[in-house]
């Protein structure tokens, strides 16, 4: 007894020491950071100030919440998340149940789909300023008239204060599903074909085979993906400082924008800090929130 | 029985230590300084035109080999984001002995302590052969720290033979400039006679510090003004008062009229599509190579006060915590000598700094096709703010001019860059000066 005890304990004390490195790590580049933003909120501090740094309570939250700009920003995080996680989830489901398939050109496909996840957005953003190029030739235009047959009147996608969100949530979309394609993908592949066979036999069509074969046994990998979409998309940030700038009049504003422009062309680091402490919170909400909603079942094997 | 291997922890931790011991020295920077042998300079400059970059590098190759104890270390960064770059370096304690600054952020970087005076080395003949432009932007708080090599001009590129197929009249001189009404018949003629209606380009294809430097002078030449400039303490009233708005409500309309191209092949002037550029001193190699005698040169129009343009450029300063002062004012008396200053003046197309190289200039000389800038220079310029407030200014100025540009509200917008200028403003004090 006293030997097996004991070297349970060594295991855990070995584990401890192995981790520690990396804990290290974390709270060095996450936590100390964090507890410096905290710190930092409750003051006035400016970027390489001179002047003596004084405690202000409570006013630059009192600020930034009776900014427009941030509470736009908010918002447009918000809808940006609530429509890019379900569409983008779905796109890429469809998009690993075409390729799925056990063709010899399947590799190629895949490649090409994946391809933009690789590029920086920044590469991806100034190719779609081309793409959303005002007036009758710019490429999306052209495009969208030649399909209609000429009833399409040009839109400046990037300066439209309707068009321009829609216009970043596609060049975002298209830029990261091929990531969560080949998550899919590999989820797919672990369904086991006897199913798909045995409800064949049954006489199950297609919508039926999706619904009660495909959905329940891909749960858990929709739900990490819904996770890992909802985070990605609150960092959206390189699409609007190169494209938009957050306009037109802040109709693509993002905390991170504000936060960046904020600090960097205001030098107001203070009110920066309040705006990312909010933020962690709201997104740390948000992401306990789908945690408790969905719960993955985990198989006990 | 089997030794568990994780069991040895004196041996475990020793070989942790090292791993991380070999890590954090690969991660140092070496430095090896030289005892002996010449002075190492270090340089930054901005990259602009490609000519600019080629003179540059030309003048610190001659000057490494006419004085053989200092060694230049020139380091170039891109213009886009090198405010951004030289502010996160200056918070760092990383600057180099000398660099260029963008004029209207030197009282920024004077207020925060990086930049040591040149007062003590200024020669009187120097002093007098610059141009009063280029001491009064490198002057704060009653010392100079800088000095540019070069000024700027600002104005209304035209393409004479659009202009006079709608008979345009062509000013020469800032007296002469078209009054607002004028100005407004020009555009409405030339937009009946043009495709698809876009006569004017305002360069909206380059983005953050050009907005405040071409379309602050608007506001100016209607009698308003960025900041009070009595004691750089407030800009209410000033920036969200009547004649601000007034300025800002007739750019607005351009927009709203269709006039203003996107220019998002930055060609639309060069390829003879709209008729006039806003635009500054560095475009004229390429606007003269593409329309020869067609080009002209517009002073900016008059919004009631007068024709107004902007001034300012690129000026040289001194880190307070360069140990090479004496070396790197060696290096700036060089760019200063006449040959060199009209050396990087061909090269940028940018004004001259000194008299002495103005009066050898074709361009700027008497009779020069550009010596509009230099008597804009000594007529109609207005500086951008000179204060340490200037950072937040321009950025404030910058949003408001996107959405006027987007057709918000003019007087809400100007009122929110208020706000933010002078809360920043009472953030800092009033930017008092602090000795250090």
């Amino acid at each position: 007894m006293d030997t097996i005890r004991g070297a349970k304990r060594n295991e855990s004390r070995a584990a401890w020491i192995m981790v520690t490195p990396a804990l290290l790590g974390l709270a060095l580049t996450i936590a100390l950071p964090f507890l410096i933003a905290l710190v930092l909120s409750v003051t006035r501090y400016k970027l390489d100030t001179p002047l003596p740094v004084l405690f202000v309570g409570l006013e630059q939250f009192t600020r930034i919440f009776s900014d427009q700009s941030f509470l736009r920003a908010l918002l447009n995080n918000l809808v940006f998340a609530l429509v890019i996680v379900p569409v983008q989830t779905a796109a890429a489901l469809a998009l690993a149940m075409l390729l799925n398939r056990p063709l010899r050109v399947m590799p190629f496909f895949r490649t090409i789909f994946f391809l933009p996840v690789i590029f920086p957005m920044a590469l991806v953003a100034i190719v779609w300023e081309l793409i959303y190029a005002p007036g009758p030739n710019g490429l999306l235009n052209a495009f969208l008239s030649l399909v209609s047959f000429g009833n399409w009147q040009p839109v400046d996608f990037l300066n439209d204060p309707v068009w321009a969100m829609p216009a970043i949530m596609l060049l975002s979309l298209w830029q990261g599903v091929g990531f969560q394609m080949i998550i899919m993908l590999a989820g797919l592949q672990g369904i086991p074909r006897s199913l798909y066979e045995a409800a064949i036999i049954d006489g199950a069509g297609l919508w039926q085979q999706f619904f009660h074969i495909t959905l329940p046994q891909m749960r858990n990998t929709i739900i990490f993906v819904a996770l890992v979409t909802t985070i990605l998309a609150f960092r959206l940030f390189d699409q609007v400082w190169i494209l938009t700038q957050g306009g037109p009049n802040r109709a693509t504003t993002t905390v991170i924008f504000e936060t960046v422009r904020v600090v960097f062309k205001r030098q107001d680091v203070a009110r920066g800090a309040a705006m990312s402490v909010v933020f962690f919170l709201v997104v740390l909400s948000i992401t306990l929130i789908q945690h408790l909603y969905m719960k993955q079942h985990r198989e006990v094997e | 029985m089997k030794k568990n291997p994780y069991q040895n922890y004196p041996l475990f931790l020793l070989m942790s230590a090292i791993t991380v011991c070999c890590l954090l020295i690969g991660g140092c920077s070496s430095n090896s300084e030289q005892a002996t042998g010449p002075v190492t300079l270090n340089v930054w400059f901005h990259t602009g035109r490609p000519a600019e970059q080629r003179v540059m590098e030309d003048q610190v190759a001659r000057f490494n080999v006419s004085h053989k104890e200092i060694s230049i270390a020139l380091t170039m960064i891109p213009e886009g984001d090198y405010n951004t770059q030289v502010q996160a370096a200056a918070s760092d304690g990383k600057l180099p002995d000398l660099l260029d600054l963008d004029g209207p952020f030197l009282a920024n970087y004077a207020w925060r302590g990086h930049l040591a005076p040149l007062d003590g080395n200024l020669v009187d003949s120097l002093k007098d052969d610059l141009l009063p432009s280029i001491i009064k932007q490198g002057t704060y708080n009653g010392k100079v720290y800088a000095l540019g090599t070069f000024d700027s001009g600002l104005g209304l590129y035209g393409n004479r033979q659009l202009l006079e197929a709608v008979n345009a009249r062509i000013p020469q001189q800032p007296e002469e400039a078209w009054s607002k009404a004028e100005f407004q018949a020009i555009l409405r003629k030339l937009a009946a006679r043009d495709p698809d209606g876009m006569v004017l380009d305002l360069r909206l294809d380059y983005d953050g510090e050009w907005y405040t430097y071409a379309f602050s002078p608007v506001i100016e030449s209607a009698g308003g003004d960025l900041i009070n400039r009595a004691s750089y303490q407030s800009a209410k009233g000033v920036l969200n008062g009547r004649q601000a708005i007034d300025a800002m409500q007739e750019i607005q309309s351009w927009f709203a009229k269709g006039y203003v191209t996107p220019n998002t092949d930055a060609n639309s002037f060069v390829d003879g599509r709209v008729a006039l550029s806003w635009c500054g001193h560095w475009e004229f190699p390429r606007y003269q190579n593409a329309l020869g005698e067609k080009l002209v040169l517009i002073p900016l129009p008059d919004l009631g006060e007068g024709s107004k343009t902007g001034m300012g450029s690129w000026c040289w300063a001194i880190t307070k915590k360069s140990k090479h002062k004496k070396e790197a004012m060696a290096f700036l008396q060089f760019l200063l000598q006449k040959d060199e200053v009209l050396a990087m003046s061909k090269a940028n197309g940018a004004v001259p700094a000194t008299y002495s190289a103005i009066a050898e200039s074709d361009l700027y000389g008497a009779g020069g096709m550009l010596n509009l800038f230099v008597r804009q220079l000594q007529k109609s310029a207005v500086p951008r703010p000179i204060t340490p407030g200037y950072p937040v200014i321009t950025s404030a100025f910058q949003e408001a001019f996107l959405d006027i540009k987007n057709g918000a509200e003019v007087k809400a917008t100007l009122d929110k860059a208020v706000r933010i200028i002078d809360e920043d403003i009472s953030d800092n004090e009033g930017y008092r000066f602090i000795d250090q």
